[in-house]
């Protein structure tokens, strides 16, 4: 990681052309980590563009209720007859919607307070740092439920604001010892033995050398976020307002008794399927991630 | 430095308990609809006189609805310190602080039988996946580690619950036991509490086990790569001496881990005690949240916390027992 | 157990060592095809910058190559033990320890964080079958004391509460104390202070004697060898360049890398701009050249055949080297010493720092 700081122009270029390489060759040795890739990108087209291809409202079909699978409804349908793949695809675009804001809050957030507390140290670091280690300690749903109390959160932009302002902690707290360890190896010594300013070494020497391990994060923040506004339906503490995994969810399990009936099993598989597939592809690409930029871990 | 850490831990879980406090206590106050003030014009209509009616809304939430913002805070606030929660609205005329500390066994209990087993086996599957990591069982029990480790509470609970009491019903959905035995200490009232419990506990179980396995796995990797592993290899040292070096080295790193993976745990039992019906300190806050029972909500999420900051201290006096490096206030760990 | 001063100082022959260690780009030799002989009862130095080769081969005399490395041909005979390239399992795991010592890094931690020195002592003890464990405190206790250490309170101290020359003393007690007699010391004196330095090279020296062991001290620091070796060993790429009595290859190098390395030692009498740095960087595990000598990039008396053939072997008076120069020279000069570029003035200013000046004595 201390290439960035000598390669300059035709160098970096250089070297981004072997990264994409390195990229592939670590995709292609292992198949399932295309398929977590496939997968991810696959969510992201759904909730883009996936709720264009159905009508609003959704149709329902009263003599079908909780219909078993079939050619016509492939994960059957709700109590009132919709189709519950429609359901899913455009309950996804809330769902990924408030995912991403809370991602990108969540490690714009945790990267800048890290960064500050790691690179100011003293007295900054550890007020900083005692706030986080507290926010990581409160029980982040007990604290959303009471909150929910006073505030409806349902558009997915408050929502996705909430989570990613209860969520930061984690982040911080890696991106700062990132900075400390970068530090400690006189990485940011040597940097300003160049004269460099302070801007450009975090701009352009801190933030690159974390750019990868701050993607990873953010992948991890989007599971996260989905887990807690999926959850927080379900729970049925808020008001259903949107079309939402969660609330297909609360409404198969209190409403349709899925927990002892097994007509509206299907009702709830398809979103816990849906929740497990992204998992799935997000860890697989974590995974990846995890190993093109930690050639360590490379196993023997 | 032993007494130093713990009056360290308990100053900085004073703290915590003070912001939740004061969160749930704003947040009571600032609920739409003002139900204290709703509560005492109700009781003034039914005839009841101002002082009375001020009486009794007092005890119900554990500050005056009159007087200022700052006299109200420290009311509430010295309640607490008396253990005062208030009294719940859904069972009149006991204590919140009665109700809860009956629920709290019911969080508690499963939660550190989940976590036991699930320590345990993940321990002893990620030694054996840092050893094989180059084999296809290493990287099976890996991939599933992070699966597990990565898949939410609920969706394990609903997936545990749809197999064994909707497709297999063999296992019960709700309650802690079958109510035809007598609560005691017989065999058949046991049995039927261990029979409840299986869900709840398996999926505590399953929700940590990906941790431990991840962990303990990478942790492996990391000592086995140490200098004196290596140094007792060369002064032959045998192997069954060498493993215990690993795994007890290995080891050590987790104890870090259980306080955040309780943590988890304590905050994830709203979802499992709401699908499986259990009546812990989840379902409580559930239940206060629903019935606008502000003084049990209050009084649930603190006592959550509370859980939280005993596990934590726990597991870092573990960890001060175990490592002679901060036994002796060397480490700085 | 305890000491049987009947044991003998065993003689080791390594030939035609090579290990290769894998990688994405397939098999790349760490060391190739080294032949070294430790005399009994000698202290010999093996001197190298770091990637040489030098920690590869003090492992390999344990049969100890960590993966992805492994010994591909040659053999490392140890009297008493056979072929320790051939031992596998139980028995290579009793011959470490029990007939080799082994010494580590004092950087590094050899101890085990959680237990007390006597712990693992005991945990030794059992790993080879001691029956008198008592015995076996005792003896430690003793080499301790031995070496400046109050015995029992070390026993009962945990490696943090050690200093770094502490623990080297602790490592050198772990290696003797099943009372092996041949001990591999790795960088014994690295990342210490001068005069734990000084103190760790005379325990080893005295022990060495007191003992009658044959000892291998691997370092990148001339001055260590200079101060403890009686037969030198220069490595450069994975191969044995030159090697001889410590006196004759310090006070007269043949090999140009050795010439270079002496002439790179900064003196403490006259200018230190004469102390010149080789130029150039020693080969990486992928940059050894497959063909030819090693050395031929960075080497001043390079010719066109170090590009192809394999430097020979030249022998001259009791040390070896490689290289076509010097045996241009000798044939040139009829077996006479080339006059080394190095100049025997520069060398004695070397020893001179480095404490050693009985070589005075020995010039022409």
């Amino acid at each position: 990681m201390t290439a960035p700081v000598i390669a300059a122009g035709g160098g970096r270029a250089a070297l981004r052309r072997n990264f994409w390489r390195g990229v592939w060759r670590v995709l292609k040795r292992k198949p399932s980590r295309m398929l977590g890739m496939v997968i991810v990108l696959g969510f992201a087209f759904m909730g883009a563009f996936g709720p264009m291809f159905y009508p609003d409202p959704l149709p329902r079909d009263t003599a079908a209720l909780y219909a078993p699978p079939s050619w016509e409804h492939p994960f059957g349908t709700d109590f009132e007859g919709t189709d519950v793949l429609s359901l899913l695809v455009t309950g996804s675009r809330y769902v990924l919607l408030t995912a991403l804001v809370t991602a990108v809050i969540t490690v714009v957030l945790g990267a800048a307070i890290g960064l500050f507390a790691g690179f100011r140290r003293g007295r900054w670091d550890s007020v900083l740092m005692r706030i986080t280690d507290m926010k990581l300690t409160i029980p982040g749903l007990p604290l959303l439920l009471v909150l929910s109390t006073i505030w409806k959160f349902t558009s997915a932009f408050e929502m996705g604001l909430v989570l990613g302002l209860l969520g930061w902690g984690g982040v911080a707290r890696a991106v700062r010892s990132q900075t400390l360890s970068l530090r400690e190896r006189g990485f940011i010594e040597a940097a300003r033995g160049l004269g460099l300013s302070t801007t450009h070494i975090v701009g352009r020497e801190l933030l690159p050398s974390m750019a990868p391990f701050i993607a990873m994060n953010m992948l991890i923040a989007v599971t996260g976020a989905v887990y807690a506004q999926v959850g927080l339906f379900f729970l049925g503490v808020l008001p259903f307002e949107a079309n939402n995994w969660g609330v297909m969810l609360n409404l198969a399990v209190f409403g349709g008794g899925a927990m002892s009936s097994p007509a509206a099993l299907p009702y709830l598989m398809a979103p816990l399927l849906a929740i497990l597939l992204l998992t799935l592809g997000i860890v697989l690409v974590v995974d990846a991630m995890d190993e093109i930029f930690n050639p360590r871990l490379r196993e023997e | 430095m032993f007494a130093r850490r713990l009056a360290g831990h308990l100053a900085r879980g004073l703290v915590m308990i003070l912001v939740v406090t004061t969160v749930s206590f704003f947040v009571i106050r600032s609920v739409p609809g003002d139900p204290m003030a709703a509560r005492y014009e109700k009781l003034v209509e039914q005839g009841m006189s101002p002082v009375a009616a001020q009486r009794a809304v007092e005890v119900l939430y554990g500050f005056a609805p009159t007087g200022g913002l700052w006299q109200q805070y420290v009311d509430y606030m010295s309640g607490l310190l008396r253990l005062d929660l208030g009294q719940s609205l859904m069972v009149p005329g006991v204590g919140v602080s009665t109700v809860l500390f009956s629920a709290a066994k019911w969080t508690v209990l499963p939660v550190l039988a989940g976590t036991l087993l699930s320590f345990l086996v993940g321990v002893v599957m990620g030694v054996y996946a840092a050893i094989r990591r180059s084999g296809r069982l290493g990287d099976v029990l890996a991939i599933s580690g992070s699966l597990l480790h990565g898949v939410p509470q609920y969706v394990l609970a609903l997936l545990l619950g749809a197999v064994f009491t909707t497709l297999i019903p063999i296992l019960p959905t709700s309650g802690t036991a079958d109510i035809m035995f007598e609560p005691g200490f017989n065999a058949g009232y046991i049995g039927s509490l261990i029979e409840y419990a299986t869900l709840p506990v398996l999926t505590y179980a399953l929700a940590s086990y990906g941790g431990w396995i991840l962990a303990m796995k990478s942790s492996v990797v990391t000592v086995l790569g140490d200098d004196f592993i290596l140094a007792a290899e060369l002064r032959g040292i045998k192997r069954g001496i060498v493993f215990r070096y690993v795994t007890r080295n290995a080891i050590l790193p987790l104890f870090t881990i259980l306080a955040l993976s309780l943590g988890m745990l304590f905050g994830g039992a709203i979802f499992i005690e709401r699908i499986f019906n259990y009546p812990g300190l989840g379902l409580m806050l559930i239940d206060g949240i629903n019935n606008r029972d502000y003084a049990l909500m209050g009084g649930a999420f603190l006592l959550i916390t509370a859980a939280i900051v005993v596990a934590n201290i726990v597991a870092d006096l573990f960890y001060t027992v175990i490592d002679p490096r901060v036994r002796s206030g060397e480490g700085s760990i | 157990m305890s000491v049987t001063p009947e044991k003998k100082a065993p003689g080791v022959r390594v030939s035609g060592l090579s290990v290769v260690y894998r990688t994405p780009t397939g098999e790349l030799p760490a060391i190739s095809g080294i032949d070294l002989d430790l005399v009994p009862g000698t202290i010999t130095g093996v001197v190298g910058e770091s990637g040489s080769g030098k920690s590869t081969l003090a492992l390999s005399l344990l049969n100890a190559v960590q993966s992805p490395g492994r010994i591909s041909a040659g053999s490392v005979e140890i009297d008493g033990l056979g072929d320790v390239v051939k031992l596998r399992g139980e028995e290579l795991r009793k011959a470490r320890g029990r007939h080799i010592g082994y010494v580590f890094q004092a950087a590094q931690n050899s101890l085990n964080p959680l237990k007390t020195v006597g712990k693992q002592l005991l945990d030794l003890g059992r790993s080879h079958d001691v029956a008198d464990l008592r015995g076996l405190v005792r003896e430690a206790k003793d080499l301790l004391g031995r070496m400046g250490m109050d015995g029992a309170r070390v026993l009962d101290s945990h490696q943090h509460e050690l200093s770094g020359g502490m623990r080297q003393r602790v490592g050198i007690m772990f290696a003797l104390v099943l009372n092996a007699h041949l001990v591999v010391l790795d960088e014994p004196t690295t990342a210490l202070d001068m005069i734990t330095q000084a103190t760790i090279l005379r325990i080893v020296r005295e022990v060495h004697e007191e003992r009658g062991l044959t000892t291998l001290v691997i370092t990148h620091d001339l001055g260590v060898v200079a101060e403890v070796a009686d037969r030198l060993a220069v490595m450069y790429g994975g191969q044995v360049v030159e090697q001889g009595p410590t006196m004759e290859v310090l006070g007269a190098p043949r090999h140009p890398y050795t010439q270079g390395l002496l002439r790179a030692i900064p003196r403490l009498v006259g200018d230190i701009d004469e102390a010149r740095a080789l130029p150039g960087r020693p080969p990486t595990l992928g940059t050894i050249p497959e063909r030819g000598c090693v050395f031929r990039d960075r080497c001043v008396l390079r010719m066109d055949v170090c590009e192809t053939e394999k430097p020979p072997v030249v022998s001259l008076g009791a040390s070896i080297a490689l290289c076509h120069a010097v045996e241009a020279a000798a044939d040139r000069d009829g077996r006479a010493d080339i006059p080394p570029a190095g100049g025997l003035q520069e060398v004695v200013g070397a020893q001179g720092a480095t404490g050693v000046h009985e070589v005075r004595g020995e010039q022409p």
